[in-house]
């Protein structure tokens, strides 16, 4: 049962992923991308660590000791603030076509159409 | 209703996680980091920058190139927002708020206003803490600049929307964000002009666990913060100006 934990970011992307398919509004989807993106955050952090092992916050304690890795947690905040920016830009977007279109269920919007 | 699509749907996501799962399983064991590049940090990195946070040490000194990049999509997607938000707004939006089918809009209770005008100041104060304690304690500019830029809509909470809107200036935050991610460029230009590569921590590393120890990440964290406060106040500012009733006249 070692490897039982990655089962939950890949149950992220999963169910995340079957919002994506099936949604039928746009702030809705742009929720469900925001699901499938955590879950590279719960991969991330769980690739990086280390039973029993103190936070890479050398403040307080002697360097030296086990520490998890600092490296994905770094790619962690990128991934976060990304994700972050990236929905305010969708959800703009969907503004938009909320605006133009007066409706925000993707399969009532036909490509091209004025 | 199950229609044709959720099945399809809910068949390819099971495919989905069946793969990935096994693909997850070719890991190491969860709980045991193999190593070897958080552990060369976690080791080397105090002793080489005066840091005590690696994570911060990581994103502005060994990858701080990297965060150039993160700062500039952070920044593209605010002027992205921006503009598509902008498009629409007539020039003199006006202070109503827009009502849907005439509904009542419920009274701001006393209650949110007192809790949101006590927490504004301690907020905005933490998250000036936590950029400044960026290379000694966990946060950072990003963190902190989320912290601070929360706090604008807490005025918007407390304060209501006149008084917020007097002190949100567009001018005032564009300038901020912009200024911020310049003064980061600026940095690694400025490593460059004494003769060293982009973004090399030239400056007197100080006293570990002093605020000004670790070189130039202090800077850049400020830097960041103050871009990042500034690019959540303007997409704030962007949204919140869309609840507004257009003036007559104006956009639909």
């Amino acid at each position: 049962m070692s490897h039982a934990a990655f089962l939950l970011p890949a149950w992220l992307f999963a169910i995340g992923l079957y919002g994506v398919i099936t949604s039928r509004h746009f702030v809705h989807l742009i929720g469900c991308l925001t699901v499938i993106q955590s879950s590279t955050y719960v991969l991330l952090l769980a690739v990086g660590y280390r039973t029993d092992a103190a936070a890479p916050i050398f403040a307080n304690l002697p360097i030296g000791t086990p520490a998890v890795d600092p490296v994905v947690q770094a790619l962690v905040l990128t991934d976060i603030v990304v994700g972050a920016t990236v929905t305010a830009l969708l959800l703009a977007l969907a503004l938009q076509v909320h605006k133009r279109t007066g409706t925000l269920d993707p399969h009532e919007l036909r490509p091209l159409r004025r | 209703m199950t229609s044709l699509r959720t099945i399809i749907a809910a068949f390819l996501c099971a495919i989905a996680l069946g793969l990935a799962s096994a693909g997850l399983y070719g890991l190491p064991a969860f709980g045991h980091y193999p190593g070897p590049y958080g552990d060369i940090i976690n080791r080397q990195g105090p002793a080489e920058r005066h840091a005590t946070n690696m994570v911060t040490l990581v994103n502005f000194d060994y990858r701080g190139f990297d965060t150039l990049g993160e700062e500039f999509i952070l920044f593209a997607a605010v002027i992205g927002a921006v503009v598509l938000l902008r498009e629409h707004r007539g020039e003199e939006a006006s202070a109503r708020p827009d009502q849907a089918d005439e509904a009542p809009i419920p009274e701001r209770s006393e209650a949110v206003a007192f809790g949101c005008r006590l927490a504004l100041g301690i907020t905005a104060l933490f998250g000036i803490y936590v950029v400044l304690h960026a290379q000694l304690t966990p946060g950072g500019g990003f963190q902190g600049g989320a912290i601070v830029g929360s706090a604008t809509a807490l005025l918007y909470l407390g304060l209501g929307y006149p008084a917020w809107r007097g002190m949100m200036r567009s001018r005032v935050l564009d300038t901020a964000e912009a200024a911020g991610a310049l003064a980061f460029i600026g940095a690694g230009l400025a490593a460059i002009g004494a003769g060293a590569p982009f973004l090399t921590n030239l400056l007197p590393l100080g006293t570990t666990g002093s605020i000004v120890s670790a070189g130039v990440i202090p800077l850049l964290n400020i830097a960041v913060g103050i871009a990042v406060a500034a690019g959540f106040g303007t997409l704030f500012l962007e949204y919140l100006e869309e609840t507004r009733e257009p003036e007559s006249g104006g956009e639909q």
